[in-house]
């Protein structure tokens, strides 16, 4: 087996209580190992920051809807073009590059794992052969339940087991790995072109209220011991006072799980608005960040937005029709049937537009006001609040007040007003960096155990050297070289091989899908479940036979398999 | 700096160059003029005679001449921002996209997308020019955003297409969907067009000869006199919300 | 033998409840298809060994010799083109697009003399879509626009639309009202509810009054548009704007008469300003079973859908310029490879000309009207019966195509493969 041995390796691994120490680390094959032998390939890290491998615990980049953002945008796929280059493939678009580009760029940024958002299991075939060809990552995909009708239905009769039974059966049949609820309620809704405005509301279509959806399938979740927890897109996602429906759903979530959160809250900074309207729009990061700080079972992530153009998609069809009649732009939407929806529409998100302003202001808030940086993790929803390509200026941003208020001066004048992030004097430091962006987010995903997010020994050699010396640099001040060093790794290291060197893709990859698979006792088993089948087969348009996804896609594969309380 | 550029006969004469870096700047720079030749990429001089007189000191002081067959030579002039390129014959596709200064003359006929998403500068065509002239690009937002654009013969369909600003004049007929989502700028049209307009939000239009087709979705506000000439005078598109300004001298609609 | 729940890999309907009987590697009988798809399962007659042309006759081949020369033909291509595409899987798909990058060619596909216009338009609008089962349960009114599914699409409307059984639909036949537009009263209009005959190339112009009307600006519409009454176009607007979900379907009467994409992106703009009154969408009936497969493939790996040039070393897309006619009409391609379609028997006669006087080679399981116009032919397995793969349906939902019957030809997939691997070695020993 192929080993290397890192030297002088200056590491923060927050998982394993390391906060800053210059060591050696030995891989040997895939792994982490105690010792490497004479044989290995010594690479000499000079105390450059190396951390465990990046994980985006929400971005899009893999499936339907993606695709879609780079079929209807050709003007954003020519403002990205690199040529063939080595081992590289061409690669196309700015905002929603091409597979390969997704995975060349990530690996420059030193990220190893990603899980894509939001996975419509109707058209889960579709994202695995995309994870194919975004060979410098592994895979995860969270799997779409807001409106799946045989959830709903089990729900509606008050049968959590049926519930879970239904969520293991589908997470088995498209190698699904979590739970995700969009707009609980208002995907269905939004069949009939309706939405839901509050979580007590009741959907037209069934005798549920998202809060009876979020509540049931927490529950769920926990009856199969899946690894994640439910991962939630909240209700009114961009409306003007939204932040009494996301404190108001936080405060469903019950504590049970001693391992993890038991609810994952997405993109919070798009549920934190205050005011009636766009005349009051407001930021109402405070008392979110304060509700999360009361609640340990619940993690969040930013939704950063950084200004600039970028194009947003998101299972919430309803949401992006509102967009659009804002922004009178280009506009799709794909309802899935039976399941869930999804729109897309191009965004340009400008500084001297007051809203944007306060959006932006928001996310950097949330980070900045939660005091614990494992519960609310680095994310921009890529590429909703910008693409992921500004991880490095966001992480600048937290570290420094100086360059926030460098920037602060550029945007909108009368967001001070509406704001409290002038007031924040808060500085994150490498380690709660390092916390926001891989052990924060191997913990909420519960994949510690797989081997991510931590450099001791059996972890996985997922690992990023970051040309950056933490005793030279001074992050408040010369934000720029923490830009440019989070922007470029010197070495990004995918299971125990050297993938990208300052900022190139060196050699093919091959990645890991990882999905779940719940055990099942057989009364459970939706396969031979008589209504299950039915409801199959009167109102699918695909069989049932033909709806799984078969292990041909997922040529390299690790399947987690959970014991169940059915 | 005068630079005279004759392009020799090819064996395939119908193998496509692709020749934007064929700019005022780029020969005061001093650049390796690098051309592509179908899928493979050579030095200018490997398809034409290239002569340089004289010395630039600044971009107005770039003269290209280009003669020989031009006809397949694509995006010269790409970004060009000062300085004159004058063609002889005819020229490819994409002649003058995004310039932004300087003056382009092309003696013969140009192809499509002639001065695509253009933003300064002036571009005159004797002869005629192809479909997609001072239009934009696929997915387009915005087309030809400033600058002005001559044509003194007759242009493909999709003439202006997307046009967001500048000005046009085209001295002879325009094919179909001329000024189609036209957000700005001025285009003048001395011959007949064939559905004039469509989907426009917002610029001004005048068609001197016959609109032909008319879209049927423009409101009528009366005949107004214009260049001692009477038009009738319509907003629209109102399927659009538009408000964009149409004269035309005679029109017909598809009943 | 019976193998039930198969996909057909006819049209993009993707019907995949097709059942074949199988006796001995052979297809005895076919349900639940229909006559298309029938007739693709139980086709006959193919071409048994890879042919080439030698001093203009025609010779059998071997596979490696046959591999070779095409090798050879589209490595020393200034301007090869790879054409096709849509009848095979993405699994080939993905290789081809890998091929077109390594010899800096032009890629495209059927999209470009089919549903080319759809995608100009909804690059420039977008595109409110859904999965066909949404219409299935949930619409009550389905417009069908220059199409004509009982002849193109036979099961579409039993499958998805007006007689397929839906969730919130209680009668299926009386609860649904069906709209038909086009140029002539086709086979659809005796189905409808609503027919409306537009003048040839009025579309548009029709488009743009019902938008106008959507809107309550009835005031500017003249009496009669395209040779519709207003009257008539007023009762049609009112119908769309009661329907709870209506669903529109348009086919190549609107993308290929006059302002083609236009007429799309007019069409589309109708939808979404409905969808300011009602839920509306609106979905192109695709042609070949995986030709929105392509478009997937390409889009992710090279970020357009079809008509992709990399000759110049990124993917440049241009349709109108990079599209495989335009290119033929322009006399550039000075090589050509054909797959999984048949140019010879659609394209325009100067464009196959110049087919024919530039090597060609084709990839095909059959002797078709290209076969006339190669160099060299290369057979391989039936995509859908004895290869399978991922295609892609009319709405964007991926199917597993299956291989029910053995056999010895070689895939697309490998034959492309080994295009690829000999192309490498000749450039390794220049």
């Amino acid at each position: 087996m192929a080993e290397i041995l890192l030297k002088n390796a200056y590491v923060i691994d927050p998982i394993s209580g390391i906060n800053g120490e210059l060591m050696d680390i030995a891989i040997s094959g895939s792994r982490i190992v105690e010792e490497a032998s004479q044989k290995a390939e010594v690479i000499d890290c000079q105390g450059y920051l190396t951390l465990p491998g990046g994980i985006d615990s929400h971005t899009h980049t893999s499936g339907t809807k993606v695709n879609f953002g780079r079929y209807m945008s050709p003007e954003d796929m020519r403002a990205g073009r690199t040529a063939r280059r080595g081992p590289m493939h061409i690669t196309s678009g700015y905002s929603v590059p091409t597979t390969y580009g997704n995975s060349y760029r990530y690996s420059a940024l030193g990220y190893t794992t990603l899980i894509e958002g939001a996975m419509a299991p109707l058209e889960a075939r579709h994202t695995h052969e995309e994870f194919k060809f975004t060979p410098l990552q592994d895979s995860f995909a969270n799997t779409l339940f807001d409106g799946n009708w045989g959830m709903l239905r089990a729900l509606e009769e008050g049968d959590i087991t049926r519930a879970a039974a239904i969520i293991a059966w589908t997470l088995t049949a498209v190698k699904g790995f979590a739970i995700k609820l969009t707009n609980p309620g208002g995907t269905e809704a939004w069949g009939f072109g309706k939405n839901i405005s509050c979580i007590n509301e009741k959907i037209p279509t069934f005798d549920l209220t998202p809060a009876d959806i979020i509540k049931g399938a927490i529950r769920a979740n926990e009856m199969l011991h899946l690894p994640h927890s439910v991962h939630l897109h909240c209700n009114n996602l961009g409306t003007p006072g939204n932040y009494t429906c996301t404190i108001g759903t936080f405060d469903l979530v019950p504590d049970i799980n001693d391992k993890r959160q038991s609810l994952y809250a997405t993109h919070v900074q798009f549920h934190s608005y205050g005011g009636s309207g766009w005349g009051d729009f407001c930021s109402k990061s405070e008392p979110v960040a304060r509700k999360v700080d009361f609640s340990p079972q619940i993690v969040i992530d930013m939704g950063q937005v950084m200004f600039g153009r970028t194009t947003t998609m998101t299972a919430d069809g309803p949401m992006e029709f509102n967009l659009y009649r804002l922004h009178h732009d280009k506009w799709s939407n794909h309802d899935v049937e039976l399941e869930t929806g999804s729109g897309i529409i191009p965004v340009n998100y400008r500084k001297k537009n007051l809203v944007n302003s306060i959006m932006w202001a928001i996310g950097l808030e949330l980070a900045l006001l939660v005091k614990n940086p494992w519960q609310c993790l680095l994310t921009t929803d890529n590429p909703n609040g910008a693409p992921f390509v500004k991880y490095p200026e966001i992480i600048a941003l937290l570290m420094s007040k100086q360059y926030r208020d460098a920037e602060f001066a550029t945007i909108h004048p009368d967001t001070e007003k509406r704001v409290p992030l002038p007031a924040l004097d808060r500085e994150l430091n490498w380690h709660e960096i390092a916390v926001m962006t891989r052990a924060g987010q191997a913990r909420a995903l519960g994949i510690i155990d797989l081997g991510k997010g931590y450099l001791m020994p059996g972890a996985e050699a997922d690992i990023a050297i970051y040309p950056i010396k933490t005793d030279e640099i001074d992050p408040s001040a010369e934000y720029e070289k923490v830009i440019a060093g989070f922007s470029r790794t010197e070495y990004t290291i995918k299971r125990g091989r050297v993938v990208s060197r300052r900022g190139d893709a060196i050699i093919d990859g091959e990645n890991t899908t990882y999905w779940v698979k719940p055990k099942v006792p057989a009364v459970y088993d939706m396969q031979h479940d008589p209504a299950f089948i039915e409801l199959f087969e009167r109102y699918y348009t695909v069989r049932m036979s033909n709806y799984p996804v078969q292990e041909e896609y997922l040529h390299r594969n690790y399947c987690i398999e959970t014991e169940t309380d059915l | 700096m005068n630079v005279t550029i004759t392009f020799r006969n090819r064996t395939n004469p119908f193998i496509p160059i692709e020749a934007e870096m064929i700019t005022p700047d780029a020969f005061l720079q001093d650049k390796e003029i690098l051309v592509g030749e179908g899928n493979r990429t050579v030095p200018l001089e490997a398809l034409a005679d290239l002569v340089i007189e004289g010395d630039g000191f600044s971009i107005e002081e770039v003269d290209i001449l280009i003669r020989g067959d031009s006809s397949r030579v694509k995006r010269v002039g790409e970004y060009m921002n000062g300085g004159t390129i004058t063609i002889e014959g005819d020229i490819g596709m994409h002649c003058g996209n995004f310039m932004s200064g300087g003056r382009i003359e092309i003696l013969g006929s140009a192809e499509g997308w002639l001065g695509r998403e253009m933003q300064g500068g002036e571009i005159l065509c004797h002869g005629d020019a192809g479909d997609y002239c001072a239009s934009g690009y696929r997915g387009g937002r915005r087309g030809m955003r400033g600058g002005s654009v001559e044509v003194i013969g007759s242009v493909g369909d999709f003439a202006c297409e997307h046009i967001s600003g500048g000005e046009v004049l085209i001295h002879g007929n325009t094919g179909d969907y001329a000024c189609a989502e036209m957000k700005g700028g001025t285009v003048t049209i001395l011959g007949d067009s064939s559905r004039v307009c469509a989907n426009m939000s917002a610029g001004t239009c005048y068609v001197y000869g016959s609109a032909e087709e008319m879209i049927p979705t423009f409101e009528k506000k009366g005949i107004v006199d214009h260049d001692g000439l009477l038009f009738h005078h319509f907003m629209g598109d109102v399927a659009n919300r538009g408000r964009g300004h149409l004269y035309v001298a005679r029109y017909t609609y598809l009943q | 033998m019976e193998i039930r729940d198969v996909p057909c890999p006819f049209c993009g309907c993707l019907c995949d409840d097709i059942s074949v009987r199988l006796d001995d590697n052979r297809i005895l009988g076919v349900e639940n298809c229909c006559t298309l798809g029938n007739a693709k399962f139980l086709s006959k007659g193919r071409l048994q060994h890879p042919i080439m042309r030698k001093n203009g006759k025609w010779v059998e081949v071997s596979y490696e010799e046959a591999i070779d020369e095409t090798a050879r033909i589209l490595s020393d291509a200034v301007r090869p083109l790879l054409y096709g595409w849509s009848g095979t899987v993405g699994e080939a798909q993905v290789v081809g697009v890998h091929l077109g990058e390594e010899i800096g060619a032009l890629i495209d596909s059927t999209t470009s003399v089919c549903h080319n216009p759809s995608i100009l338009a909804i690059q420039e609008v977008g595109h409110p879509g859904c999965t066909l089962g949404q219409v299935k349960n949930r619409a009550d009114l389905v417009i069908y626009w220059g199409c004509n599914p009982i002849e193109a699409h036979p099961r579409h409307m039993s499958r998805y639309t007006t007689y397929a059984d839906g969730y919130f639909i209680d009668n299926t036949v009386t609860d649904r009202k069906v709209i038909v537009v086009d140029i002539r009263r086709s086979e659809g209009a005796k189905v409808a509810d609503e027919f409306i005959q537009i003048k040839p190339g009025g579309d548009y112009l029709v488009l743009s009054a019902l938008r106008a009307m959507v809107r309550g600006r009835d005031d500017v519409v003249p009496d009669s548009v395209a040779g519709v009454k207003k009257e008539q176009l007023q009762r049609v607007a009112s119908l769309m704007q009661k329907a709870k979900f209506g669903a529109v379907f348009f086919g190549l009467g609107i993308t290929m008469s006059r302002g083609k994409y236009k007429n799309v992106r007019n069409a589309i703009e109708l939808v979404s300003e409905l969808n300011r009154k009602t839920k509306f969408t609106i979905s192109a009936m695709r042609g070949h079973f995986n030709v929105y497969g392509f478009n997937e493939v390409l889009t992710w790996m090279a970020g357009y859908p079809f008509a992709v040039d990399f000759s110049r070393g990124i993917a440049f897309y241009n349709p109108g310029e990079t599209t495989v006619i335009d290119l033929l009409e322009r006399k550039e391609p000075d090589a050509c490879l054909v797959i999984a379609s048949d140019p010879g028997a659609h394209f325009p006669k100067s464009t196959i000309e110049h087919m024919a006087a530039i090597p060609t080679v084709q990839i095909d399981p059959c002797v078709n009207a290209t076969t006339a116009l190669c160099q060299v032919q290369i057979p391989v397995a039936i995509t859908g019966i004895e290869a399978a793969g991922t295609a892609y349906r009319m709405d964007g939902v991926p199917i597993r195509m299956k291989k029910i019957i053995e056999t010895n030809f070689p895939t697309d997939q490998e034959i492309l493969e080994r295009i690829v691997t000999r192309i490498r070695e000749m450039k390794r020993d220049g």
